[in-house]
């Protein structure tokens, strides 16, 4: 377990210190707007704040509108974008170790 | 270093994607946070709902799905058979063509003002070639006809390039139609007006031009001395009906006449035109220089002293010859002694 906490956090280093990550980052959020997932995930949104209230979103905690709006997020995202990405960050761990090798 | 080399060896394709899993996870948790914290602003802002529009609205705009109505609800052919007013003409005008109607009627679209600029400047041709001509003549003959300029310019504007009057000259040409119209005018002037045209405008006109006098509009040709509409015999009568017997003809009758000069007379006969002719009338050309002056001022001798013209073409001639002999030694003096005299013929 230690191993692979290890290996996952010289992952994260790496990501990070060459800015894979940003990139990754950036990739994915054209790749969700693109598809209509942001607009989606917003229209969601409004529906909860029209539920819940606008001023108990301000006033609340701002946990919970995550708390509510992740899940759903994580559900929305479209077959395609999640196998791009998920060959892409395949990849990178491969190119970390290969020089290191 | 060791850690890493660890690392290497517990890499198996399981755990790369678990390890790629992860990476995904974290990066669509991101996403959602970053679109978390828009809306959070927003509401606090309040600008989240502002896109959106209130029920009252909504259902004014809603989409009408009724037959004979458009999507918005308007009538389709509620315009065709209208008609309107036009407040210009005060004619009735269908709704469909008043646009194009106004336009052309209040002369203020982009349509209209092409076609009475192209209008303009055909009129302008018309009348710029014959107002440069005019125009000297009038600089140089002010203290003549002070009011020649104004006559002059009234006379142009008259002249409408789509009147019938134009037209008929044109026909009565000798069949000349189409590039002399322009030049016609000058000529016009140069029988009628022989005043306002000295003799100095008359010589440079006649050796840069063939000069024949039409007889059914009494004008000069204007075209080149090589013009295939006259012949040189013609022209050699102009010449010596304007500016007497002993006039400069034209090169190409000088050289065909050489038969009855000596090639000496005929080189001074080149020089003589350069000069612009000296034209000596001198007294043994009395009886021509009599009908020129018959024919001076009124443009309707000209059948007659053409007639005269006719029958002595040699005996100018000869005439000539002994002239231009007594011109090789009278060369300096040649500009005094014809001028006075065409003026005097003119009084």
């Amino acid at each position: 377990m230690n191993k692979d906490a290890q290996m996952r956090a010289t992952i994260n280093k790496k990501l990070i210190e060459t800015g894979e990550q940003e990139r990754l980052k950036e990739l994915l959020r054209a790749k969700l707007i693109k598809c209509g997932w942001k607009d989606q995930l917003k229209a969601h949104c409004k529906n909860v704040i029209k539920e819940k209230g606008l001023e108990h979103i301000t006033c609340s905690n701002f946990d919970d509108l995550v708390a509510e709006i992740t899940p759903k997020g994580r559900a929305l995202v479209p077959r395609l974008c999640e196998e791009g990405t998920f060959s892409k960050n395949k990849n990178f761990p491969c190119s970390v170790c290969q020089p290191l090798r | 270093m060791k850690m890493e080399e660890m690392s290497l060896s517990g890499l198996d394709n399981s755990k790369l994607e678990a390890i790629a899993h992860e990476i995904y996870t974290d990066l669509v948790e991101d996403a959602c946070l970053g679109l978390c914290f828009e809306v959070h602003r927003a509401v606090k802002c309040g600008y989240f709902f502002l896109d959106d529009t209130d029920p009252d609205s909504m259902k004014d705009f809603e989409i009408v799905d009724q037959p004979g109505v458009d999507i918005f609800g308007q009538v389709y052919n509620q315009w065709k058979n209208k008609e309107c007013v036009c407040p210009n003409c005060s004619r009735s005008i269908a709704a469909s063509r008043f646009a194009p109607h106004l336009e052309k009627c209040l002369g203020m679209g982009r349509n209209s003002s092409r076609i009475a600029n192209r209008r303009i400047a055909s009129s302008n041709n018309m009348n710029k070639s014959e107002s440069d001509q005019e125009d000297n003549d009038d600089i140089n003959d002010n203290d003549w006809f002070y009011g020649s300029e104004k006559k002059a310019k009234k006379r142009k504007s008259d002249k409408n390039p789509n009147s019938p009057r134009r037209s008929k000259s044109l026909k009565h040409k000798n069949g000349e139609l189409s590039s002399n119209s322009d030049p016609f005018k000058y000529s016009n002037s140069t029988g009628i007006n022989y005043e306002t045209l000295g003799p100095e405008e008359l010589r440079t006109l006649l050796t840069t031009q063939c000069g024949v006098i039409s007889e059914h509009t009494k004008k000069m040709c204007t075209r080149s001395l090589r013009c295939p509409q006259h012949t040189d015999e013609q022209r050699r009568t102009v010449r010596v009906y304007f500016l007497g017997p002993s006039a400069p003809l034209p090169e190409a009758e000088g050289s065909v006449e050489n038969d009855s000069f000596d090639v000496a007379e005929s080189q001074a006969l080149m020089s003589r035109l350069q000069w612009d002719g000296s034209s000596d009338l001198s007294p043994s050309d009395s009886a021509s220089s009599k009908t020129s002056e018959n024919g001076w001022g009124v443009g309707t001798n000209n059948s007659e002293s053409r007639k005269t013209k006719k029958k002595k073409p040699h005996l100018s001639l000869v005439g000539a010859a002994p002239g231009l002999s007594s011109n090789k030694k009278k060369k300096p003096k040649p500009p005094a002694p014809p001028t006075p005299s065409i003026y005097d013929d003119i009084n």
